[in-house]
């Protein structure tokens, strides 16, 4: 692991002492770099799960997936925020890639944490850099208000959290995770039972997010830059399905009848969410709806606690992530050239830019989740999953990917078919840089196609 | 002011909080008290603003109140158990009575009112010292008091981070602001005193590192209000950068060091079974929370509508180092760091 930390954690001298035109391509390189060293921890051979074992940091089949996903996601950030920032100051560039890298270390550190009390701190870490990004390069003035809710609504969940994990420490005496795992259902009287459960739970669910506790999602995603949005989309919602799958090893044998009303808003929102997105002008808040729709069938999978539940979560997380990213990557590659989210306005670049249509193409079929790719794989073992819960949340998981499907293709054709508009005829060509960034979204994807294994955890 | 006489002064205030915390006779202690009061309030009216002087005479009463109180109850407590040591105080009236002047004399709630108008009236440097070594005699008394009543001190401490939080909520004015978190954090100490003096220490100490450093650097910017802080971007780039990480930090947001002192407090609270205190502590630390993201937000994250003469102030004799703001490095590296070594950082103070 520390292969890994080091690197990364000097990538901050790097990216300050690196001189300016070779600023770019060395953080990006060297993150290459790391990722690939990365890519071993997706082996694991261990009988007990664990792999890379010490006191403090290891990787697990839930774990590890993640953690590959975060470390892929670093140069796909720096890749892509290359163009917006080439206009800021130096100094500038060198404090945004070195918010980018510190957000990375504490994702690492917090997918790999063994404690759940270093798995807290690292997760709270988190937030600092994402909200420097999200207020300080982002484009409106929304944003500072976007900051806000995303900061209030995560820590107005996660101080319980921390006294319910402190409170767990009192009680069990450890909080390591190797542990906690082989402990047993931990006595705690019925009066308490739900405000532990609910504590326990609520700031995953917040992160999530689920259906009710969602709005700071849409103005996050919307008003951050787009190496914010990514990491959000992609890493940062799996951290709150990741704690939930961690924390519910603890709480299982009080958590039936509890998790109803939450299985139950996770279902509508999917439909919700799901519809939202067939009104909205923006197209990021389109995309950001889309992944609310996305990660509350996560929720109600986890929830459920059965190991198809489980399995299907985490690969659906893992696609979820990789598709979320390149779809967020697609119209920001538009707003480079007109500075505008609004649909309309930016309608018909198939005829303008015909190879950034595959990408739309490819990304736009992933997200309602075609066969044979991970997406579909996903959310087809979450409905049976669900299914064998309850007969009846068919309907909502049916008429949810119903509408998945309608406003995946409606963006599709609202994006690239039509009129091409007339203040869109002279733009830009697709630089190579963006259809690398997107391959590189698009490419694992379509691999894991040939092995789910890897991805599909320690449930199965 | 005159070098000889702001030796005299600050000698005096030194030695007045050294006399409280050597002193094991309650005589002592009032007059160490009383000296450090007399010391630091030429410094608070040396600027000769109606303003100034209101703060002053303000201060003088409240902690000559408070100090008569304390040496009455201390009287009594002497005459009713026949020896008057610190430490081994045994009649709960009076106990309670000394406590509640050195709350009075600490600012916390509900006998706070005054802080936000003394520390709003003084000079920056001056409201350093009254929010930082002025809390140290005191709290160190109330360290060594043995019988105070439980619910005294968890209910003051609980409304105090209420009030600071609540309070703060409305203020432009940076000082007033200041005095808020003061009495918030002064909160914090005091829901854990009667439980861990260790940790009350370390949550005093770490308060201390980051107050110095916030007011360090608004002297550095030449900041009392909010929208002074603004420019501050023109002044210091690297204060614009650094201070969001130090407000966050009041805030008490892993990984810096002001998540320490609360994160080891609610330990405390939650293995005592006092989860409650310890949920409603946590929840109104959100809303110190949100007046000091704020004021991030004005001085590195938003570009405030303004002008370029704005832009391109009159910098007469800059950069002013002053004897504190070489201390600025020192007080912002103890604010932002401090989270990791902290097993080592406790077990010095235990």
């Amino acid at each position: 692991m520390l292969k890994i930390l080091i690197p990364t954690l000097l990538l901050i001298p790097t990216s300050w002492l690196a001189k300016a035109k070779w600023l770019w391509p060395t953080t990006l390189l060297h993150s290459f770099i790391m990722t690939l060293f990365s890519l071993a921890w997706l082996k694991n051979t261990s009988e007990t799960n664990w792999s890379t074992l010490n006191p403090y940091i290891a990787t697990d089949p839930l774990s590890s997936p993640l953690l590959t996903l975060t470390c892929w996601l670093l140069p796909l950030m720096i890749l892509a925020s290359q163009d917006h920032l080439a206009q800021d100051p130096l100094v500038r560039q060198r404090i945004y890639i070195t918010l980018l890298v510190t957000l990375q270390l504490s994702l690492i550190m917090a997918f790999a944490a063994t404690e759940l009390t270093m798995f807290y701190v690292m997760f709270e870490t988190t937030l600092i850099p994402t909200l420097i990004l999200i207020t300080r390069w982002g484009n409106q003035m929304e944003r500072l208000n976007a900051g806000t809710y995303f900061l209030f609504y995560t820590l107005a969940t996660s101080l319980p959290l921390l006294i319910t994990l402190l409170a767990l420490q009192n009680k069990t005496g450890t909080l390591s995770l190797l542990i906690i795992q082989l402990l047993g259902p931990i006595p705690i009287s019925p009066s308490v039972n739900i405000i532990w459960w609910t504590t326990s739970l609520l700031a995953f669910l917040v992160k999530m997010p689920l259906y009710g506790v969602h709005l700071w999602l849409p103005k996050a995603h919307v008003e951050a830059p787009i190496a914010g949005s990514m990491s959000l989309a992609a890493v940062l919602l799996k951290l709150g399905g990741y704690g939930m799958m961690r924390m519910m090893l603890i709480l299982s044998p009080l958590a039936k009848e509890l998790c109803y009303p939450f299985i139950i808003l996770a279902l509508w929102g999917v439909l919700m969410t799901s519809s939202i997105c067939l009104r909205q002008t923006d197209l990021k808040s389109l995309i950001a709806y889309s992944s609310v729709s996305h990660m509350v069938l996560v929720a109600a999978a986890i929830l459920i606690q059965t190991p198809w539940g489980l399995t299907g979560a985490l690969i659906l997380m893992i696609a979820h992530g990789l598709t979320s990213s390149a779809l967020f990557c697609l119209p920001n590659t538009n707003y480079e050239r007109t500075h505008s989210r609004t649909m309309i306005l930016t309608r018909g670049s198939q005829m303008i830019l015909p190879l950034m249509a595959t990408w739309w193409l490819i990304t736009c079929l992933a997200n309602l989740a075609l066969p044979p790719l991970p997406n579909l794989m996903g959310e087809l073992i979450i409905i049976s999953a669900l299914l064998g819960w309850s007969t009846w949340t068919i309907i909502f998981t049916g008429a949810g990917a119903l509408i998945t499907r309608t406003y995946s293709l409606y963006m599709y054709l609202m994006t690239q078919r039509g009129p091409v508009p007339n203040h869109m005829i002279s733009m830009n060509p697709s630089t190579s840089r963006e259809h690398l960034l997107l391959t590189l979204h698009l490419l694992p994807l379509l691999l894991l196609v040939f092995k789910p294994t890897t991805i599909w955890g320690s449930a199965y | 002011m005159n070098p000889y006489l702001l030796i005299v002064l600050l000698t005096s205030l030194g030695l007045g909080t050294a006399l409280t915390l050597s002193s094991t006779h309650w005589l002592l202690a009032w007059l160490g008290l009383e000296v450090g009061t007399l010391a630091i309030l030429p410094l608070m009216a040396q600027r000769h603003h109606p303003r100034a002087t209101e703060a002053a005479t303000k201060y003088f009463i409240v902690q000559a109140t408070a100090a008569a109180t304390l040496l009455f109850a201390a009287f009594n407590n002497a005459w009713l158990q026949g020896h008057s040591d610190i430490q081994h105080m045994s009649h709960p009236l009076f106990t309670s009575m000394i406590t509640l002047a050195l709350l009075l004399k600490l600012g916390l709630a509900p006998m706070h009112t005054w802080m936000p108008q003394v520390i709003q009236g003084v000079s920056l440097n001056t409201g350093l010292i009254v929010s930082t070594w002025q809390k140290i005699a005191p709290f160190i008394l109330l360290l060594q008091i043995k019988q105070i009543h439980p619910p005294l001190l968890t209910i003051i401490g609980l409304a105090s981070i209420l009030i600071g939080g609540w309070g703060g909520l409305n203020q432009t004015q940076l000082r007033k602001i200041l005095a808020y978190s003061s009495i918030a954090h002064l909160g914090w100490i005091l829901l854990i005193l009667q439980h861990s003096t260790a940790l009350a220490t370390y949550a005093l100490l770490i308060y201390i590192f980051m107050t110095s450093a916030t007011f360090i650097t608004l002297k550095k910017c030449k900041a009392t209000t909010i929208n002074m802080l603004t420019t501050t971007w023109t002044k210091a780039p690297t204060i614009t950068l650094v201070a969001p990480l130090m407000l966050l930090s009041l805030g008490g947001l892993p990984p810096l060091s002001g998540f320490a002192p609360k994160w080891f407090i609610l330990q405390e609270l939650t293995q005592l079974n006092f989860i409650p205190h310890a949920s409603i502590a946590a929840m109104a630390a959100l809303l110190s929370l949100s007046y000091y993201l704020r004021l991030s937000y004005s001085i590195t994250l938003s570009l405030s509508p303004n002008n370029l003469p704005e832009c391109l102030q009159w910098r007469v004799n800059y950069p002013i180092s002053t004897p504190l703001s070489s201390a600025l490095p020192a007080a912002l590296a103890l604010t932002l760091f401090l989270l990791p070594l902290t097993p080592s950082a406790l077990t010095l103070i235990i």
